[in-house]
């Protein structure tokens, strides 16, 4: 009975282009989209915060403080030469991030005997918290450097030879902070594909709520589940003719996204997945995401009346998941009390645990919780499908 | 074959069967017939075992329904109203779907499937995609999905609706000839020529009660011999029904037709003298032998487009 079940069930979906194409191009292309365009932003190589320096104080220091901003991996230097008020307004408003503003009297204003003056520092409109204070960071570092060395000029006639001694040293700090990330080998960075798969694994499993729950209602609409009610075939006999096929179908979007990762996204330049130390977390992970989104599906199918109605509530269903999971916007970047009420999303718990594996470098131990609450709630979602068919098929359906 | 004794079902506060009484036998063919919310489905869906119901017994071969749902059912076939399969599968995996989620297996399984398919004509259709079918085409993949287990007994739920008449003609020779293997068909439809054409019993059902039940051929000669259609020339609804309430057994067929059953010749004298009495002229007066439509009219008292 089940192979039957297994055989119609996958070439219905085989035979239907809409449900291929959200299943399995939909998400791999999300995928390479999303590790191309984030590229940079996990890249160390690259610098992504551009700025440019006005230097009306046009001093020894000041050109050395241009110069050391010049040096830092993760600024780039706007190439227009600043002359005018109007002119810095209209490159802020078009692509320039920071104008830094060197007013005259800077350098002498670092010497403590003298009133300093302070850097002027323009911002474009659309800049986010977190970039300003990291430029600021990096700002505040280089006028700390340059006022030590004012300082030890002032005490080289006391201490002959002392500023060229320590000069190398404060002026190379990266060789003072070693970078590990949690997880990962030293040498290693966390790159935009282990960031981007497991949120895009997660929404394209869940996709499945529209061509199942759009062939469950089709079934019904047409008697098709009435005329195997009338053959004996019961409800949990039913639903695990749907449950294996859909997740045979998931695990397959999972190795299918996994393996874009793996082998097309480093063709297209950016950095490839890898995938961390357990296999067995993946698919504990995945089976307990596929359970989630099956649950739904079947729900949703048995409680609405139309295809349109299934495919409506699941589409906004599943952004809407997406939204609060986690999957748009990453976790970390929302508010606490946001972060809090993203636990709601099954589509969160999912996307901790791929973290876990794809990101954090974890193994089952770590993968369990977020495994088998997914499981819980889609089997607790199956048993609400169970009792609201079996009074539907009890008053026919 | 089936017994249904006092059968009722109530959907919230409306009833759609009350104490209904029914004996189908073996081997014949069955023709249930009522309007549209008569209980016709309701009652096919109960003996199917997909609808409940609160009172009542049916037996179905000498069991109870209510105990041994799944034992009868491996025995019974519904062929619904609604194209119950899937489009985007072909004929032959339609056929080997539904096949392989019941209990049959090896020889018995690739014979009655053959059967299905050569019964139905199928045969030069089995690759084609369902959805490419033509309405015959379709209703009779239907149907033999309905014959893979070979059951004893089927029922139809108005089959024919929304084909050309060959293809009709086609389908009622195929249930007809099931009666040749023994087979007990249940049949309800919305054209009573059909059923005239291949009931050999029929229930009229209306408003959850049997109104009639019998042989056909009994049923019209019994009814028909006392029947008389009265044409008029000129009148109006207000008067021939102001007239039909003081004559039993006249009803208003439409402004210019009555129908007298029983009729008599002491009341037929008198209808026509209050005729004379109300300045309606006779057209005709026809002593027909009556047809199931007419009888259907004269039980239920509704027009065919109603049913």
């Amino acid at each position: 009975m089940f192979r039957a079940m297994l055989r119609k069930e996958f070439l219905l979906v085989l035979r239907d282009k809409h449900a291929l194409a959200a299943l399995f191009i939909m998400p791999s292309v999300f995928i390479l989209i999303m590790s191309m365009a984030l590229k940079d932003t996990f890249s160390s190589d690259r610098a992504f915060i551009n700025y440019v320096v006005i230097d009306q104080d046009q001093t020894a220091i000041s050109g050395e403080l241009a110069t050391l901003l010049k040096n830092n991996r993760l600024l780039k230097e706007y190439q227009l030469e600043i002359t005018s008020e109007k002119q810095l307004q209209y490159a802020l408003n078009d692509d320039l991030t920071f104008a830094v503003t060197i007013a005259p009297g800077f350098s002498t204003g670092l010497d403590s005997e003298n009133t300093a003056i302070p850097l002027t520092l323009n911002v474009a409109s659309d800049v986010q918290q977190n970039v300003l204070h990291l430029f600021k960071g990096e700002l505040s570092g280089i006028i700390t450097q340059l006022q030590i060395k004012s300082l030890l000029r002032k005490i080289e006639p006391a201490i002959p030879g002392i500023s060229s001694k320590t000069d190398a040293r404060l002026l190379d700090q990266s060789n003072l902070i070693q970078v590990q990330f949690n997880g990962l080998e030293s040498s290693q960075f966390p790159t935009s594909t282990q960031q981007s798969v497991p949120s895009w694994i997660v929404f394209g499993m869940f996709f499945i709520i529209i061509p199942m729950s759009t062939i469950f209602i089709s079934e019904r609409r047409q008697n098709t589940l009435m005329r195997m009610n009338g053959m004996n075939i019961s409800i949990p006999a039913l639903f695990t003719g749907k449950i294996v096929p859909y997740m045979v179908i998931n695990q397959i979007q999972v190795w299918l996204m996994v393996g874009v990762g793996i082998f097309i996204v480093p063709l297209l330049g950016a950095a490839p997945l890898t995938l961390g130390n357990s296999v067995a977390a993946l698919f504990m992970v995945s089976t307990g995401l596929s359970l989630a989104a099956i649950g739904t599906s079947t729900l949703i199918a048995v409680s609405v009346n139309s295809v349109e109605q299934a495919t409506t509530i699941g589409g906004i269903l599943n952004i809407l998941f997406g939204a609060i999971g986690g999957v748009m916007v990453p976790k970390f970047l929302m508010p606490p009390a946001m972060q809090s009420f993203s636990n709601v999303s099954p589509m969160s718990w999912g996307l901790e645990g791929f973290l876990d594996i794809f990101l954090r470098g974890l193994g089952t131990r770590a993968v369990v919780t977020e495994s088998l609450a997914l499981a819980g709630v889609g089997l607790l979602m199956l048993l609400l499908a169970w009792g609201i068919l079996a009074r539907r098929t009890g008053n026919g359906l | 074959m089936i017994q249904i004794s006092n059968l009722t079902k109530r959907y919230r506060d409306a009833v759609a069967l009350s104490q209904l009484s029914l004996k189908i036998g073996r081997g014949i063919i069955f023709g249930l017939l009522g309007p549209n919310g008569a209980g016709k489905t309701t009652l096919i869906s109960i003996l199917n075992g997909l609808t409940r119901f609160q009172e009542g017994d049916v037996k179905i071969f000498n069991l109870s329904l209510r105990q041994n749902i799944r034992q009868i059912r491996k025995r019974c076939a519904f062929i619904p109203q609604s194209l119950a399969f899937y489009d985007n599968l072909t004929v032959i995996e339609n056929l080997r779907f539904f096949a392989g989620i019941q209990p049959i297996t090896g020889q018995t399984l690739q014979d009655n499937l053959k059967r299905a398919i050569s019964v139905n004509r199928l045969q030069p259709l089995t690759n084609r995609k369902s959805s490419t079918l033509s309405g015959g085409e379709k209703r009779r993949l239907n149907i033999a999905i309905g014959l893979l287990t070979n059951p004893d007994i089927l029922y139809f739920d108005e089959p024919t609706i929304g084909i050309d008449p060959e293809s009709r003609n086609d389908i009622l020779n195929t249930i007809r000839s099931f009666k040749n293997d023994d087979k007990t068909v249940i049949y309800t439809s919305h054209y009573m020529e059909e059923i005239e054409k291949i009931c050999d019993e029929v229930a009229i059902i209306n408003h959850g009660k049997i109104v009639h039940q019998g042989k056909l051929q009994d049923m019209l000669q019994q009814e028909g011999n006392n029947s008389a259609i009265i044409e008029l020339h000129k009148s109006n609804y207000t008067q021939l029904n102001r007239i039909s309430k003081a004559i039993a057994g006249l009803q208003v067929l439409n402004a210019e037709t009555l129908l007298l059953s029983p009729q008599d010749s002491r009341v037929m004298a008198e209808l026509l003298a209050i005729l004379e009495r109300e300045h309606i002229s006779v057209r005709q007066i026809r002593y027909q032998s009556l047809s199931l439509e007419s009888l259907f009219i004269n039980l239920t008292g509704r027009e065919k487009s109603d049913v």
